[in-house]
């Protein structure tokens, strides 16, 4: 910004006003930084320029004597955890409102409106079950491969969303971050927030669709059954290792905007690696590989919800996998959401 | 591209309140401690680079100068300023464009971490930008609503002041449309009358008033006088002299990031007046 003009400004001779410190201002300012050399080398003719900067008498330490007892807060800097902690709960209603609003605004721009909330997964889903399950018969192993592809893509996409959203977090909103001074841990917890209500409706349209799967021929039933009561848990648990995993993003990409160009990749890598459109445990001929593949976040996550969802046998509902649902989830929101607070007061200076 | 752009323009509405009323200045509301800010910025080439950079092919293609592979550059937008502004004081900073002004006040604001140095504030500083656009694609409704409650109001507060703000801004039915589609005048007004809904402590105006009309401007210059009444301090970016003059009571000129002058606001403005005619006759 200002180095631009000071190459053209040359050293400057003595300015044509005095330098005066009126007498109500306290303080003023200080030394002038020293041009490089570079810029002497084209002097500029005695035209018009600015006075000096003006020499500073006052020290820091009288400043902030000045400041301190005048009752002033500092600013710009990180808030202890607690505080940080009941300054986003204080602006919870700011968060929902945000959260709401960018979930409405995402498919404003189109015809069917809202309705692609629902659709986009749906299409996608179907993609998938008609390259993979019908052309490829990647559904080996399963009694019903188009539930289990159904739910995968519909759970996948939500946490796909979450991290791509909230690796964009702060720098996709640097006008809001440089105009309003809240905690920068409301706009990672927003996208997933939003990323949740739009997978409301979805959620119900894929419960749907896996029971109508039921009927078609070859396809085991999937009947209506009091576990589906336990997806929206599975729901909320995911949601929370996703508010985890988009605060590490949103600090990444603060810092180094390249990280963005990797999380495809990445996200390519995780969905088969996790079993999105095929069973691990019947791909994967590796004991050791497939338990672990088994065991990483997002695959848990996604048996979770197939076990609330589908009747596979291949996939019982048993409370370890809760267990490991809730460790990954609280492991990621806290390590995440204490990587973000740690590198809060450099939010917005790039 | 001119830097010295400067609005000479002076209208009858701006100069009838001319003197700022001048009043009882109390205690420090906001003390600048030898404040520094750089920024990093991706993209562009190195300054001062170009002579050497065609030297060589490779070092154009790969080397670090050439601003096509890590280009990150760190600038020094404000350097070593520090100032003591006290409750009822509106202040101007004046400065050629590129000077660091915005980025002084927003660093002021607390939205942007200082490098080096300090700012101490009495209460929640709220800045009022021409680029702080809350979201373009939602209705002005919804940016009341957000942007209120972004400032700290409670829901029930917003709805309350919500006519109050859409009256004032005198956007009419606009605010039921996205925000896209206002003219840049009725998206500064929206904001000023966001910004203002709830009175700060400390107000930072950047360069928003330039926008509105003649009664817009009379508008919300009743309304900071309004703030300072209540012992808040007014801080003002502006490239129209006219405005800093029927507004502030001094004023702060900024010259590549270094502070260069601070006083009354006649005597500065009056320096910085004739260092513009001098530059724009160079060229």
């Amino acid at each position: 910004m200002s180095g631009t003009t000071a190459a053209r400004c040359g050293p400057r001779p003595r300015a044509p006003t005095q330098e005066r410190v009126p007498p109500h201002v306290t303080a003023s300012s200080h030394p002038v930084a020293p041009a490089p050399a570079t810029r002497g080398a084209k002097s500029a003719p005695a035209v018009a320029s600015p006075p000096p900067p003006i020499q500073s008498t006052v020290t820091s330490e009288e400043l902030r004597a000045l400041a301190l007892a005048s009752g002033l807060e500092r600013m710009g800097v990180r808030p202890p955890l607690r505080q940080y902690l009941s300054d986003l709960w204080g602006r919870r209603a700011f968060t929902w409102e945000l959260s709401r609003s960018k979930a409405y605004a995402r498919n404003r721009n189109n015809y069917l409106g809202q309705a692609w909330s629902v659709l986009t997964p749906l299409l996608n889903a179907a993609v998938y079950v008609i390259i993979f399950g019908i052309i490829l018969e990647t559904g080996r192993g399963l009694d019903n491969a188009i539930a289990f592809m159904v739910v995968g893509t519909f759970i996948f996409r939500f946490f796909e969303h979450s991290v791509t959203g909230g690796a964009k977090a702060i720098r996709g909103n640097t006008s809001l971050v440089r105009a309003i001074r809240f905690p920068r841990a409301v706009l990672p917890i927003s996208v997933v927030l939003s990323e949740l209500v739009t997978l409301g409706p979805a959620l119900v349209v894929m419960v749907v669709v896996s029971y109508a799967s039921g009927f078609f021929p070859n396809y085991a039933p999937v009947p209506i059954s009091w576990r589906w009561l336990l997806l929206p848990f599975a729901i909320v648990l995911l949601a929370v290792f996703n508010a985890g995993c988009a605060f590490v993003m949103a600090r990444w990409v603060a810092v180094a905007p390249d990280v963005q160009n990797l999380i495809g990749f990445a996200m390519r890598f995780i969905m088969y690696g996790s079993g999105v459109i095929f069973s691990i445990q019947h791909f994967v001929g590796n004991d050791v590989v497939a338990r672990v593949l088994q065991h990483q976040p997002v695959a848990v996550f996604l048996d979770l919800c197939r076990a609330c969802v589908l009747n596979e046998p291949s996939i019982p509902m048993t409370w370890q996998i809760w267990v490991w649902a809730a460790a990954w989830a609280v492991v990621a929101c806290v390590g995440g959401f204490v990587y973000f607070w740690r590198g809060e007061e450099r939010y917005g200076r790039d | 591209m001119t830097e010295a752009e400067l609005d000479f323009e002076v209208d009858p509405e701006d100069l009838e309140g001319l003197a700022p009323p001048s009043r009882e200045l109390g205690g420090p509301s906001l003390v600048v401690d030898h404040l520094d800010i750089t920024y990093r910025v991706f993209g562009g080439k190195k300054l001062g680079t170009s002579e050497n950079a065609g030297s060589r092919s490779l070092r154009r293609v790969v080397g670090r100068g050439s601003g096509h592979v890590g280009a990150v550059q760190q600038i020094r937008a404000v350097k070593d300023i520090s100032f003591v502004a006290r409750h009822g004081e509106s202040i101007g900073i004046v400065g050629i464009n590129g000077s660091g002004k915005s980025t002084l006040l927003r660093a002021v604001a607390g939205l942007i971490p200082p490098t080096s140095g300090a700012v101490y504030a009495a209460g929640e500083p709220s800045l009022l930008g021409v680029n702080a656009v809350l979201m373009g694609d939602l209705t002005g409704e919804r940016n009341v609503m957000i942007g209120g409650l972004a400032l700290g109001l409670s829901r029930a507060e917003v709805q309350e002041r919500f006519k109050d703000i859409v009256d004032f801004s005198g956007i009419g039915d606009f605010v039921y449309l996205p925000m896209k589609a206002y003219s840049s005048g009725m998206g500064a007004r929206l904001r000023f009358a966001i910004s203002t809904a709830s009175t700060p402590d400390i107000l930072m105006i950047d360069e928003a008033l330039a926008t509105g009309d003649a009664a817009f401007r009379e508008k919300s210059k009743a309304r900071i006088d309004a703030i300072r009444e209540q012992a808040g301090t007014v801080f003002l970016v502006s490239h129209s002299l006219a405005t800093v003059q029927a507004i502030c009571s001094r004023v702060l000129w900024i010259h590549e990031g270094n502070l260069v002058m601070d006083g009354p606001t006649d005597e500065v403005t009056e320096a910085y007046r004739q260092y513009v005619r001098g530059r724009a006759k160079k060229r």
